[in-house]
């Protein structure tokens, strides 16, 4: 599902050319939940967002069912994450001049999908929250935007979802929800869900952790390797 | 589809934001279509009225009195196309009261026939209605001023021209004059019969002639081309109502075309307006439009959404333009405009092509300003949702291109609004200099300002911080609110320049009081009566002999004009030029080429020798040894050129020709004289020189350059009145600027009073954050504006009326001051909400 070959980050900071992430080699299968686990600055989200082709890398190809997304134009990026990708931010960024159901049909109507309102009342209700669509984002709690903010990553049918620390915004009672619905959400749709957190005890629920520190990724392992 | 369901929801959304960009619009579009509106109801107005200013349908019309060939051909011609005519004469004189210590007016008199005016109506003051039974034998028609100047009414006695008339009405309005058009004196009407029994028609007097000719439509043209034929070679003109038709539509055009550029400048500095909001607009969106991306939107598509709500915007700015012109039309009737043209009735609206030029500028406007910070839409990268990366990048060559073309735009968009190239490039130019010394000026002020963020005062460095820091409005404000103070404190300063002058030139030894149409035999006479009452040390009065004469032929080594209609195709050559003859150069004036004549010539030669002005010899290729032929007062005169003389035009106390004879031969054709001279300082001794002058000759015409100075003022008034009123605009949508950018930055500044709040700070210091800050950015711009101005006026005065320059302390003083409490006031009222706003509201909603 996805390929990353030998992937660099390196910015600008002040004048000095700053590597936030170190040549990275890794392959995620299709199906799989995944952790992206590491201190603050530790280049997990830069991986993540160069995995979603939110940003692009200094050197290194990235692979997205077998597309290098590397060689994709802007255009053809914003085609892709439309398509393929679903994204759950940790500050929900819903856009706040929209209501709930309209943040979802967003990514339908950019697909061209005509049933764009139908299916988004379908996903509200999928994430429990039936009767609130014709609310602002200000009008929700952060939970609720969360969900609304699942069931946007979830309307293209997308193959792969990635979620940036989704429940760090939030209390443990309903960061608890949201996990489980992420989780409920990757068995029932046999998505591959990639997600990025600071707690082991949230990524001790992934098949697979990556573990990130100062721009490297330090180990890796499968559902029996011990969190870190 | 979803670019069409994003711009509804947007728009349901952002419109409260955007209101102030619709309004920037409004006020633009308002004022072009009022402005283009009003004069084309003017226009349609005056466009059926052409009869009615001429009071005829064709006028024939001439300098001197018609010879008796030419009067029979045109009366024949007149009873071959069954047409009617009348006479009238008009010409300035002087007018007293009956007793003898009256004073003396100048005025213009207009003698008429029964019969006139053909079209159009005599307005009497009280409705009286007209006749003219009310001027037959010795009855004369006044304006009001000249019953208030001479303290007579109706049913008593003026003189003219050495005869009595009885003022037996009031005028108010006649056909053909407007109001507020410069003139030398109020209008007499007096019958043409008792015109000619007083001295003032004699031969070489500068009257005009006029024939007011009635004829059925369907024989105007053949009418007027035959007597066109006739006319060949004489002074005589004729001008058909259709002619006049014409010109006043040039007049309107030209008039309507500079008021447009009015309304346009208002458009640009609303678009700056819009540029602003658009920039923070998009700012603020930042965050939405990386969602939008995230989830697959293209930065085409983006900026279809964007594009399509300025639109929106602009349409409905536009519109609303529309209706606040609709409003102004209608409920200021006529308060400019009403008085300025009796007898014609003038209905107020809106036109359909006014409405479009507008609406369509409208758009125009919104689109280009708001489309160079819409393209950063495309710069907004989607990883932002993950970390604040606020990595400027550079312009690329997509905006430059879009900033180019939109110059270009703006460009084409004066230029049409202007109707002219050269005017829409010199507007344009003037524009770019103006804004660009503001905008450097502006930069430097804001530096300059720069150490006092080290002060240990809270509010001072606090406010000074504000204004410098990055996306501060600061320098928008100082452009708009810049360029407002310098048209107001310009054309200020300019008026007083203009006008110390004038009454300083009075003040000094040169000539304040001017004789026309003396005759030859009343010189020794007139020069007496003035030597007596003159102070003393006052210099020896000018009394210059004076022909008129009109060049009918040139036979020239680069110019050969064969016969007077030759002459005419060369355009001011052909009109009537006042000549003289003497036999030295006088102070002003010097030889450039050819050598001048040191004595009188033979009186018998057949040609004599004529000194031409250098214009002449430059605009019509005239140079010395040409063989020039002159008609002077009906007689023909032969003339070598035997010199090119330069005239120091500024030195005004030798008088200046464009032609001057050797004396010898023209000196033995009939001419007058005009004269000048310091008049006496004293206003009652000049009063008294007036009415020993007329009742010692009553042809001629003293005029006042105190007087003169008065009718100089006024018109400088009028205009500086009209500037005024511009910049007051401009200074008007500045404040509007201000406005809008307060309330575009205040989601941040609520946001950090509140800090400032919660850390300890009350109402009292933030008011005086904000009052120092707005005070500091009024008194920079009302600086750089009055500090502009002075320097324009100081150029103009400089070079181009070669003036002394004033530095006027007071005004510019005055301007700054102004301007800084009004900014201040506008800065802190429309922050409100940053004082008032609870802190913890505000902490907690971000």
């Amino acid at each position: 599902m996805i390929a990353l070959r030998q992937v660099s980050k390196v910015v600008d900071s002040g004048g000095h050319p700053l590597t936030i992430l170190h040549p990275l080699t890794l392959d995620i299968a299709a199906g799989r939940s995944v952790s992206i686990i590491g201190p603050s600055g530790s280049g997990k989200s830069t991986l993540l967002g160069l995995i979603a082709g939110l940003d692009a890398p200094t050197t290194g190809q990235i692979f997205i069912d077998g597309v290098d997304i590397t060689a994709l134009s802007e255009d053809a990026l914003a085609a892709l994450r439309g398509e393929k990708i679903g994204f759950v931010f940790q500050f929900f960024h819903l856009v706040p001049s929209l209501t709930a159901l309209e943040n979802i049909q967003v990514p339908m109507e950019i697909a061209g999908r005509s049933d764009a309102k139908a299916r988004a009342q379908a996903l509200l209700d999928e994430v429990g929250l039936h009767d609130r669509g014709h609310h602002y984002p200000s009008q929700l709690s952060g939970g609720e935007q969360q969900r609304v903010a699942i069931a946007r990553a979830l309307a293209n049918d997308p193959p792969l979802i990635l979620a940036d620390e989704p429940t760090g915004n939030l209390d443990s009672a309903n960061g608890r929800h949201i996990l489980d619905l992420l989780l409920e959400v990757k068995t029932r749709r046999h998505v591959t869900l990639v997600m990025v957190t600071h707690d082991p005890a949230i990524a001790a629920i992934t098949d697979e952790r990556i573990v990130m520190r100062d721009g490297r990724s330090v180990g890796e392992g499968g559902q029996d390797a011990p969190a870190q | 589809m979803f670019v069409g369901r994003m711009i509804q929801r947007e728009l349901r959304s952002s419109w409260r934001r955007l209101v102030f960009f619709f309004i920037c619009i409004a006020i633009g579009v308002g004022a072009i279509v009022t402005l283009r509106s009003v004069i084309h109801s003017v226009r349609q107005a005056f466009a059926g009225e052409a009869r009615t200013l001429i009071a005829a349908d064709a006028v024939i019309s001439s300098n001197r009195e018609f010879p008796a060939e030419l009067t029979t051909r045109i009366t024949a011609r007149l009873a071959e196309a069954g047409a009617q005519s009348t006479r009238s004469v008009e010409l300035a004189t002087m007018v007293r009261g009956e007793a003898a210590e009256s004073r003396t007016r100048m005025v213009e008199l207009k003698a008429v026939e029964d019969g006139f005016p053909y079209y159009g109506r005599m307005t009497l003051a009280g409705g009286q209605p007209y006749d003219f039974r009310l001027l037959a034998n010795g009855g004369a028609i006044v304006r009001p001023e000249l019953e208030a100047q001479l303290g007579l009414g109706v049913g008593n006695r003026i003189v003219i021209g050495g005869r009595l008339f009885e003022i037996r009405a009031l005028l108010d309005a006649e056909p053909g004059r407007r109001l507020g058009a410069f003139s030398l004196g109020p209008r007499v009407f007096v019958s043409m019969a008792d015109l000619e029994q007083t001295t003032l028609v004699s031969f070489g007097s500068r009257a005009t002639h006029q024939r007011l000719v009635r004829v059925p439509d369907a024989a105007l043209d053949a009418l007027v081309t035959a007597l066109r034929g006739d006319f060949t070679d004489t002074f005589a003109r004729i001008r058909s109502y259709k002619a006049q038709e014409d010109d006043i539509g040039e007049d309107f055009e030209r008039a309507e075309n500079y008021l447009s550029l009015v309304g346009l400048v208002i458009v640009i500095l609303g678009g700056i307006g819009v540029s602003s909001v658009t920039r923070v607009f998009v700012q603020q969106k930042i965050k939405a439009i990386a969602v939008l991306k995230c989830v697959g939107a293209r930065s085409s598509q983006l900026l279809a959404i964007y594009l399509a709500q300025v639109v929106v915007l602009g349409l409905l700015g536009s519109i609303m333009g529309v209706v606040l012109a609709w409003i102004t039309v209608h409920t200021v009737p006529g308060l400019l405009l009403g008085a300025a043209s009796p007898g014609v009735t003038i209905t107020y609206g809106l036109t359909p092509s006014a409405v479009s030029q507008g609406v369509g500028i409208g758009l125009a406007v919104s689109l280009l300003f708001a489309v160079v910070p819409l393209l950063d839409v495309r710069h907004v990268k989607p990883s932002r949702l993950l970390r604040d990366d606020s990595v400027r990048e550079p312009r690329d060559w997509w905006q430059l291109a879009a900033i180019a073309a939109v110059a270009a735009a703006l460009v084409v968009l004066t230029i049409w609004q202007a109707g002219s190239w050269r005017i829409g490039l010199v507007v344009i130019v003037g524009l770019l200099a103006t804004a660009a010394t503001l905008h450097v000026a502006g930069l430097v002020m804001v530096r300059a300002i720069a150490p006092l963020a080290r002060s240990r005062r809270f509010a001072v460095r606090h406010a000074v911080l504000q204004l410098a820091r990055p996306g501060s409005q600061a320098r928008i404000v100082l452009l708009a609110v810049g360029l407002g103070s310098f048209f107001i404190v310009g054309v200020r300063a300019l008026q007083e320049n203009l006008l110390q002058q004038f009454a300083l030139d009075v003040s000094t030894e040169s000539p304040d009081m001017f004789l026309i149409d003396i005759q030859s035999d009343q010189v020794d006479a007139v020069r007496g009566a003035i030597r007596s009452v003159q102070d003393a040390g006052s210099p020896e009065p000018m009394l210059i002999p004076v022909l008129r004469a009109r060049v009918t032929g040139v036979e020239g080594r680069d110019l050969q004009l064969e016969r007077y209609e030759d002459v005419r195709e060369r355009g001011s050559l052909a009109r009537e030029y006042t000549v003289t003859f003497r036999p030295a150069l006088e102070r002003n004036e010097q030889v450039i080429q050819g050598a001048f004549w040191s004595e009188a010539g033979p009186s018998d030669a057949e040609v004599t020798d004529v000194s031409i002005e250098e214009s002449v010899a430059l605009r019509f290729g005239i140079a010395p040894g040409d063989l020039m032929r002159f008609d002077v007062l009906g007689r023909p005169l032969t003339a070598r050129v035997t010199s090119v003389r330069r005239v120091n035009w500024g030195d005004s106390r030798a008088g200046g020709f464009m032609f001057v004879f050797r004396p010898g031969v023209i000196d033995r054709a009939p001419h007058g004289a005009i004269g000048f001279f310091k008049g006496p300082a004293d206003s009652n001794a000049r009063a008294r020189l007036q009415a020993t002058l007329v009742q010692l000759t009553p042809n001629v015409s003293v005029i006042d350059g105190r007087e003169i100075l008065q009718a100089v003022k006024g018109v400088v008034d009028n205009v500086t009145l009209a500037v005024t009123v511009v910049g007051s605009l401009v200074v008007v949508s500045g404040l509007l600027i201000l406005i809008g950018a307060v309330s575009m930055t205040k989601f941040r500044r609520v946001y950090e009073a509140a800090i400032f709040k919660t850390l300890g700070a009350g109402r009292p210091l933030m008011t005086a954050v904000l009052t120092v800050e707005y005070g500091l950015l009024g008194l920079l711009a009302g600086s750089i504006g009055a500090g502009a101005a002075l320097g324009l006026t100081w150029g103009i005065s400089r070079f181009a009326l070669d003036i002394p320059f004033r530095a006027l302390p007071g005004l510019t003083g005055g301007a700054i001051l102004a301007t800084t409490v009004l900014v201040a006031v506008v800065g802190v009222a429309s922050s409100w909400d940053v004082l008032t706003r609870k802190p913890l509201g505000t902490l907690r909603g971000e």
